[in-house]
């Protein structure tokens, strides 16, 4: 943990979600490329059924 | 106790996409942005499974600076984010929530309610888009194959948008900590460019609608007959009509005035305390709070249209009362409280000369309201932003104190700096505020190219030139390790 300040400096206007550097020990963690498996895996699954066409 | 202690079980376990450890090489990040936008494009075109026709947008004209696309699972966009930072500005606007978010502990209480809060909107707004009216209407064959219903087919189609809502959010995420910028801004520019360049260069087999360079060529060859240009239908078909003169001058006005607008400011000169001759300036920029807010003043004037088009949905055309509001068959209000409240997002929504079906008086309120929602909301809504961001006289005072600067003349203590930014950023941003609404809505009013409305292309410009700031300072810290140190990110 820095100094308790926001990572982004000046800069914090950026996006509407604000992210800071402070995270607690029992937050669960999701690596980014999980994310984007899950994200392509999802899309695949979704079109393959439209595909199937039911 | 306090709602702090009641929700911090919840709050801080959150799950939250992994921080990189140390520097992230400007490639890299370059690259993460690349490959979500890749997806994010991917996602909006696969239908959602079970649909039995793609039914009609709830979201409306409102496409543009909500993102996804409809009848995808990406249908909810970035809406549920936008609604729950509406909720989440107007509590911390408004000082209800008592977290300081210089405390740790806070900050990570903040981030727990910020992800509770869109999620709550994903039901919020995705349970009425599938169980009411024809916005995603379920798909019978499919009920009957898998012997579930329709409410069971509608309970996949809502699992299904309610999973890419989330994905948006953790896709935002990743942007934030690994890539440049924001997953928001990005989804917004990737949309509004699309429109843009559908509406300059699209032929009527692609996108459905003429674009401004297609239109052109046929209009010199003689293919699209606009009439003689000497009397009044010719010249309202070039400017207006098929020759869209006014809209592609709107266009380039909007980006001239946003890039100018961006280098106004009020510079607050500063000395170093301890070195002698390191001078520095604080910008106050005119757009200080960035053009940002106004997408909260539209999503706000979103949500009410919503509501009228669910109620309508749900009591039908007899059962809604005329004061209220009455629809067409397009499922555009027409008349009414709903009419009155709706945004003007296209010249043919005013101009009562062309033949429209409302009196000049009713047209005339309809802009009055649209002007003072988004100039007074404009305002409210920066200094709310401006207040939440820790972009206030306070906030930068003791960044200024913190970094070893003072302003020359005064004494070097964070209230004196307070008094003088006190002087300056609250009326910036009040004026900024409102000028930001004034453009958008008369943007709306003449007309854009591709019809991507004033506030698309406000938030798409001003959000392309924070990028190109964040990209030249990266790469600055690129060639100069040591700027990083000072930028204050290890």
């Amino acid at each position: 943990m820095s100094k308790g300040q926001n990572s982004g400096g000046l800069m914090s206007s950026a996006g509407l979600v604000r992210y800071f550097d402070a995270e607690d020990r029992n937050a669960i963690r999701v690596d980014p490329k999980t994310v984007v498996a899950f994200g392509i895996l999802f899309g695949f699954v979704v079109m393959v059924l439209n595909a199937v066409g039911l | 106790m306090g709602w702090k202690e009641a929700a911090e079980p919840l709050l801080t376990r959150m799950p939250s996409v992994v921080r990189p450890e140390g520097h992230v090489p400007f490639k890299r990040k370059l690259g993460w942005t690349a490959g979500i936008l890749v997806l994010y494009f991917f996602l909006t075109n696969i239908t959602v499974w079970g649909l039995a026709e793609q039914g009609n947008d709830l979201f409306g004209q409102f496409r543009s600076i909500l993102g996804g696309s409809q009848g995808s699972i990406l249908q909810l966009g970035i809406g549920p984010i936008v609604t729950a930072s509406i909720v989440l500005q107007l509590l911390g606007g408004a000082d209800l929530l008592g977290l300081d978010t210089d405390d740790p502990r806070d900050q990570i209480l903040y981030q727990g309610l910020q992800k509770l809060l869109v999620v709550a909107m994903i039901f919020l707004t995705g349970i009425p888009m599938v169980f009411a009216g024809g916005f995603l209407p379920a798909s019978s064959n499919l009920a009957d194959a898998l012997g579930v219903g329709i409410f069971g087919v509608q309970v996949l189609i809502f699992a299904q948008i309610a999973v890419g809502g989330i994905l948006i959010l953790f896709m935002d995420e990743i942007v934030s900590k690994w890539g440049v910028g924001s997953g928001i801004g990005l989804f917004i520019i990737a949309g509004v460019s699309q429109q843009l360049i559908g509406g300059l260069f699209g032929w009527q087999g692609l996108t459905g609608n003429i674009g401004f360079l297609p239109a052109w060529v046929g209009i010199i060859t003689g293919s699209i007959d606009i009439g003689s240009p000497l009397t009044a239908e010719g010249l309202q078909a070039i400017f207006m009509g098929q020759g869209q003169l006014i809209a592609l001058v709107t266009t380039v006005l909007i980006f001239v005035v946003v890039v100018y607008a961006e280098s106004v400011r009020i510079e607050i000169p500063l000395s170093h305390a301890r070195v002698k001759g390191a001078r520095g300036r604080f910008p106050v920029k005119l757009i200080y709070a960035s053009v940002l807010p106004m997408i909260l003043v539209r999503a706000l004037q979103a949500n009410i249209q919503f509501l009228g088009r669910i109620l309508q949905s749900q009591l039908g055309a007899a059962g809604m009362p005329n004061w209220l509001g009455v629809y067409n068959q397009q499922g555009q209000p027409t008349a009414g409280f709903f009419y009155y409240f709706n945004p003007i997002q296209a010249p043919g929504d005013w101009m009562w000369w062309t033949g429209i079906a409302q009196e000049p008086w009713q047209v005339a309120l309809r802009v009055a309201i649209d002007l003072t929602f988004m100039v007074i909301g404009g305002a409210i809504f920066a200094v709310f932003w401006v207040e939440t961001t820790g972009m206030g006289p306070e906030a930068t005072a003791k960044q200024i104190q913190n970094s070893g600067m003072q302003i020359p003349g005064f004494r070097r203590n964070p209230q004196v700096i307070e008094k003088v930014m006190e002087r300056y950023i609250p009326q910036v941003t009040v004026i900024g505020g409102a000028l930001v609404g004034l453009l958008a809505v008369l943007a709306n009013m003449l007309g854009t190219i591709g019809g991507v409305s004033g506030t698309g292309l406000l938030l798409a410009v001003s959000i392309t030139y924070k990028l190109y700031e964040e990209i030249a300072e990266e790469q600055l810290m690129e060639m100069h390790p040591m700027m990083r140190s000072m930028f204050g990110n290890g």
